[in-house]
């Protein structure tokens, strides 16, 4: 019992990273409907930032983990302003499109830094080990991505629900050209969408660099891991990112724990979770949270 | 007047010289970015070094090599296209990188009769068919897993041993052979595990905990091993680790931290902090080519460079025998090279049969935040035995 116990925190606990990467994509995407393929890059540019800071300029680490929250918000931010702003208007493959090609920007420019290519460690911020209770095991560095996660959401909620601006985002996300017939600005609307999207992008690059170092191929797949639970949660939600996260999370522990001594060379934690959303999808197209769109003709 | 005349001839000598000097290109086509950069990275860096080492002390009289570093990104068909390009050029030898590129070029190599020398230390690449012109420079990976785990049986007798191996021709390149060695020493291999970068391998290391494992030997790259010791310290299980070269090194002390200590780890290069003209080689050359600390302390940084010396040297052969620079004239001085080298715990040797160029290999733990070896440097037998049945 305490074995299934364990994979089951594992899981719920590296889902909360799943969820937190998955956070600001959703957002992006409630807001503006862009699929964002650089997502990954705007985690390895918090990361990074954070390293550069601590290590090359000796920024005590928490005070890097603040600037880098703000850092990497701007660095959205203006990414909106300068390459998608031109784009309102234009068709959603041309938005897609230039997102895929931010990436690979954004992955030329980063090999320009001397953090391109390597490992890299982020100094200890947290104590070595972690908490263990009934013989179950969490690291220090997961706790803080299930706080993480846990404050977002909250922040989120409480956002989308009560502020004005929240409330614009989801008129915009709802319908542009009503919103903006209202005299909600739009472009404001996806600006601050991207700017809050780089805050939960550098929150779970500095947690996944706490957890399994700083390698730009690893940061970037963390932003690629997203896209099975935003489509597992749906798209535009944000309680189904952190559902969507925690549930392949679970999944990929259970298969690994359970299935992987059976299967030569194992690897089943890897494909599990997705014979699942397979299933999810073919009963729930729009994921489990996400909007079901009707078109009347 | 006459000392202007003097300068002039002086400058035409020179000139003279250098104009005579034959330019030899090499090629190097490897991850500069993108998967394993962290390792190709110090790898053409140490390609670099060595031959502007060689260039500037002159040590191939009439010869001026001209090294390029390609970065193919760890993409099998950037890596043909480099290879195309230095067939068409007529480069005497060709240095290669990955696993994957390597043996998709076997037919190709063969068939151009290019001498090639990758840093994969897959067996595969110098199993026939197809394998006169590859020469890996250090023992396989193959021979570094069964090192290790002679070295295991030999502490732990009836050791219960599982493998986490990367999940590609890389990872699983040791398997069949370790399993067989396994069978010979007593030990049991339990599982086989491929593994990349998972956040979390509680699953997987519980699982192994319930099956009794004592040693987790690792074919992997240093990221995810790190990611899984630390885990394996964090649930405090009494398993130790061990792995072949590209699983260990100063990158995994750096990325474990604590968590690494004995590990034990099998390769052929010294270490910068030992004591020795290997070791002091490397670090004179890091330093007067201006390179960083962590380019100096990665093993992969002597691991380019001895792949360069390895071509220099049968260049240096061919030459020295009178013969023009060729693929042809390279082979035939690779095939009997013997040269006593600085930058590995043995002497690179090749012939017909043999297709390893440094023979021995040596065990080293991790103790106080580095790497020291605990054997002295050995070739294993049992390798031999279970792979050719020699």
């Amino acid at each position: 019992m305490s074995y299934f116990l364990q994979l089951l925190v594992s899981g719920i606990v590296v889902g909360s990273i799943y969820a937190l990467a998955a956070l600001g994509f959703v957002l992006i995407y409630k807001a503006s409907r862009v699929i964002n393929f650089a997502h990954g890059h705007f985690i390895a540019i918090g990361a990074f930032t954070a390293y550069a800071l601590a290590v090359d300029f000796g920024v005590n680490i928490w005070i890097a983990a603040l600037v880098v929250l703000v850092f990497t918000a701007i660095v959205a931010y203006f990414t909106e302003r300068v390459f998608l702003k031109p784009l309102v208007g234009q068709p959603i493959i041309s938005v897609i499109m230039v997102t895929i090609g931010l990436a690979s920007v954004f992955g030329g420019l980063i090999h320009l830094t001397p953090y391109g290519s390597g490992n890299f460690s982020l100094p200890a911020f947290l104590p070595e080990g972690g908490v263990t209770f009934w013989g179950i095991s969490v690291s220090y560095p997961q706790l803080l991505a299930v706080l993480f996660t846990a404050v977002f959401l909250v922040a989120f909620a409480w956002f989308f629900q009560r502020s004005t601006i929240g409330i614009a985002m989801r008129a915009v996300a709802d319908d542009q050209m009503a919103s903006m017939s209202l005299g909600v600005s739009v472009e404001k609307v996806f600006a601050l969408a991207w700017a809050a999207a780089g805050i939960t992008a550098a929150a779970s690059g500095l947690i996944v660099g706490a957890i399994s170092g700083l390698n730009l191929e690893g940061l970037v797949g963390i932003g690629l891991k997203v896209f099975p639970v935003v489509i597992l949660g749906g798209l535009d939600s944000i309680p189904g990112a952190v559902v969507g996260g925690i549930i392949i999370g679970i999944l990929e522990n259970l298969a690994a724990g359970y299935l992987d001594a059976y299967i030569p060379g194992g690897g089943t934690g890897d494909v599990f979770p997705f014979l699942v959303l397979l299933l999810v999808l073919w009963f729930k197209p729009h994921g489990l949270f996400g909007t079901e769109e009707i078109e009347r003709v | 007047m006459k000392n202007k005349r003097t300068l002039w001839a002086l400058a035409a000598v020179l000139a003279m010289g250098f104009a005579a000097a034959e330019k030899v290109h090499i090629m190097w086509s490897g991850a500069i970015t993108g998967p394993t950069s962290d390792a190709g990275k110090y790898y053409a860096q140490g390609i670099e070094d060595y031959c502007n080492y060689i260039n500037d002390t002159g040590y191939v009289a009439g010869v001026e090599f001209v090294c390029e570093v390609r970065d193919d990104q760890y993409n099998n068909a950037n890596t043909l296209r480099n290879f195309e390009e230095a067939v068409d050029r007529g480069d005497p030898i060709f240095l290669g990188y990955s696993t994957g590129g390597t043996l998709q070029l076997k037919p190709l190599i063969q068939e151009v009769g290019l001498p090639f020398i990758p840093a994969s230390y897959h067996i595969g690449n110098i199993d026939p068919p197809d394998n006169d012109y590859i020469f890996l420079p250090i023992p396989s990976y193959s021979e570094q897993v069964i090192a290790i785990l002679e070295y295991i049986a030999k502490t732990t007798p009836g050791a219960k041993v599982a493998m986490v191996v990367h999940p590609s021709p890389f990872g699983r390149a040791p398997v069949e052979d370790a399993k067989k060695a396994a069978a010979e020493l007593g030990i049991t291999i339990v599982e086989v595990q491929e593994a990349s970068k998972n956040l979390d391998n509680t699953a997987t290391l519980k699982r192994f905990e319930n099956k009794g494992v004592q040693y987790i030997v690792y074919q992997n790259v240093a990221g995810p091993v790190a990611t899984m010791i630390k885990d394996a310290q964090r649930l405090g299980l009494n398993i130790k680790h061990a792995g072949a070269h590209y699983a260990g090194g100063p990158d995994l002390l750096r990325l474990a931290g604590p968590a690494a200590e004995g590990f034990l780890w099998v390769t052929s290069y010294y270490m910068p902090d030992e004591d020795n003209d290997g070791a002091r080689f490397v670090k004179e050359l890091g330093a007067k080519y201006g390179r960083p600390a962590d380019t100096i302390e990665s093993v992969h940084y002597p691991s380019g460079m001895l792949a360069a010396a390895v071509a220099i040297e049968a260049i240096k052969e061919a030459k020295d025998a009178g013969k023009k620079i060729s693929p042809e004239t390279v082979y035939e001085a690779l095939l009997k090279i013997d040269w006593p080298n600085k930058l590995a715990v043995g002497p690179v040797t090749y012939s017909k049969d043999d297709h390893v160029g440094v023979d021995m290999l040596r065990v080293l733990e991790a103790k106080d935040g580095r790497f020291v070896p605990i054997t002295e440097p050995f070739s294993s037998q049992l390798f031999r035995k279970v792979h050719y049945g020699k």
